[in-house]
């Protein structure tokens, strides 16, 4: 914390000593900060595999799609003030979402990928259905509880839309070296609300080749905490739960494939707190080194407090007894993706702690290297109080084909350590304080890859209305983690001016 | 050591644009639009999903928090 303390310190006193100096930009007319209102299209598609879901506790398919889109109009309300409006929405299937509930109930899954199976509802008795061990459950018309890490439900929870609105004002002085802007900002999901607000301001100085800028900002949000169904059960019927609802006359089976009535997660309680508040203080500080160099260096200083578990990660603890629903032939294969019909009953959701302190350090530099070539390069230390440590670098080598049209060739690096609170499925022991087995914590590298070519309008060549197109930038990536999740992201923003 | 390294990578940075004076009519490359000092705008929906699937956030001229990045 000390260390943090002095960085900030001396940060503020380097930077002081220039903003005092005086500017001798001497302001010979005023140009609109904005000349007409723009309206630029950003859409994208995502998709990712991998093995190792934390609805699973750490094991099983981690299929994800999203379609996202954002319109973003910026609108000069007069010489000096731009108001940014920004309204979008992210609509995601998800492995993750749908294995909240794993359980096929209606008994129309059969082992092809096309499950119909619905992950809501009540499971009649199974007892008879899983007498026996052979594939006669498959494509049974009764009703039958049962799923698999390694496979997608398709109940309700497997999708959800994200919607959000924001919107940012902006004013610049008369001489254009100081900016302060504010913001405001909504977004909703299902089981998740947020608002944030905040403000900065930046100043140029030294004939506009520096500029330092701050800004603060706060999310409010709060969670509608959706848990994994054998817990939630058990917290609304406590310890008579398999003899109600969901569970009621449902068949579950020890680690042996044997008839158990013993599985009760104790460790499991519902969150008292489901709100979860983020605080950021950002600071930046840029520089025009030559006619064809800048740099920029900017910090984040982050706490956030609540809720900062997700609720429905599943984990399980190594010195518990396991529990199963489904077909106990699949039982010794429970780990592995030949497991096609049983689901391992959870011990606890993950816990972390209520507050977490980060500090993002970043820095930009980029290099006219020719008429032809551009050099963009980023990187990234981070480090928490949770124990996460990484590094990031990216480097982005924009070529100009022509006045409009430019390609670039993009990499970026990524490493961290993992969390001080994850292990692995299974690797938890029930005396922990806190624990998690999302991967996303866990240590690895990772490897994005790919290209995007833009092109920039010098007279308009079509228009919509009286808005004619600017430019169209389009982009892929392909980002391959050292855990074995890959994914591929394709991203197209337009953008058209009022003429 | 880390933060010692980049408490002097500032503090060089800092002093030698003392002596930095690019005038505006020198500023064409610098003005490029490739030159800009933040992420393109096309980057913001990679960014969301590097910030879902990674443990670190920030420092990326991005959003600071909102959100439960939980899919």
């Amino acid at each position: 914390m000390y260390t943090i303390r002095k960085i900030i310190f001396v940060f503020l006193l380097s930077i002081s000593g220039f903003a005092q100096e005086n500017d001798s930009t001497e302001v010979v007319y005023k140009r609109r900060v904005l000349e007409a209102s723009e309206i630029e299209f950003i859409s994208s598609y995502y998709k990712q595999d991998g093995n190792h879901s934390a609805v699973s506790g750490g094991i099983g398919t981690e299929k994800l799609t999203d379609v996202a889109s954002n319109i973003v109009l910026t609108i000069p309300l007069n010489a000096d003030d731009i108001l940014t409006i920004d309204a979008g929405f992210s609509a995601y299937t998800s492995a993750s979402s749908s294995n909240i509930n794993p359980f096929f109930t209606d008994g129309s899954y059969v082992d092809n990928g096309n499950n119909t199976g619905a992950s809501r509802g009540y499971a009649k008795s199974t007892k008879d259905l899983n007498r026996d061990s052979d594939d006669d459950d498959y494509g049974t018309t009764q009703p039958l509880p049962y799923g698999s890490p390694w496979i997608e439900s398709t109940g309700a929870s497997r999708k959800d839309v994200l919607t959000t609105l924001s919107a940012n004002y902006s004013h610049s002085s008369d001489d254009r070296n100081l900016i302060w802007n504010a913001n405001l900002s909504v977004s909703r999901e299902y089981d998740y609300q947020s608002f944030g607000f905040g403000g900065g301001i930046a100043k140029l100085f030294n004939e506009k080749n520096s500029e330092i800028s701050i800004k603060a900002s706060a999310y409010l949000d709060k969670w509608k905490a959706i848990y994994p169904t054998e817990l939630h059960e058990y917290a609304k019927y406590g310890f008579n739960f398999q003899n109600n609802s969901y569970f009621e006359n449902v068949t579950v089976y020890d680690q042996y494939g044997l008839e158990s009535s013993n599985y009760l997660p104790f460790y499991f309680s519902e969150f008292d707190n489901e709100k979860r508040n983020s605080y950021s203080l950002s600071l930046g500080f840029s520089q025009v080194l030559t006619k064809e160099l800048q740099v920029s260096i900017f910090m984040d200083v982050l706490y956030q407090e609540g809720l900062l578990s997700t609720p429905y990660h599943r984990v399980y603890f190594a010195d518990k007894a396991n529990y199963y629903i489904g077909q106990k032939r699949y039982i010794p294969l429970y780990d592995t993706p030949q497991n096609k019909g049983v689901y391992r009953l959870a011990d606890d959701v993950e816990r972390l702690p209520d507050n977490r302190f980060k500090l993002p350090l970043g820095a930009r530099l980029n290099y006219y290297i020719n008429d032809l070539m551009v050099l963009r390069t980023y990187y990234r230390f981070y480090s928490d109080d949770w124990g996460l440590v990484s590094h990031t670098a990216s480097i982005e080598l924009p070529i100009k084909i022509s006045n409009s049209f430019t390609a670039y060739p993009m990499y970026r690096f990524y490493t961290q350590k993992a969390l001080d609170y994850f292990a692995p499925f299974e690797q938890h022991y029930s005396s922990e304080k806190y624990y998690t087995s999302d991967y996303d914590l866990s240590s690895f590298d990772s490897h994005q890859y790919g290209a995007g070519f833009s092109y920039s309008a010098v007279f308009s060549p079509f228009k919509i209305f009286k808005f004619g197109l600017k430019n169209i930038d389009f982009r892929y990536n392909h980002y391959s983690r050292s855990d074995q999740l890959e994914a591929d992201i394709f991203t197209i923003a337009i953008k058209f001016v009022n003429q | 050591m880390k933060y010692t390294l980049l408490i002097f990578f500032c503090l060089l940075i800092l002093q030698s644009c003392k002596s930095t004076q690019v005038k505006e009519y020198e500023k064409q490359h610098i003005n490029d639009r490739e030159m800009k000092l933040s992420a393109k705008t096309a980057e913001r929906h990679e960014t969301n999903f590097q910030v879902y699937r990674e443990g670190a956030s920030g420092a990326n001229g991005g959003k600071t928090g909102g959100g439960c990045g939980c899919n």
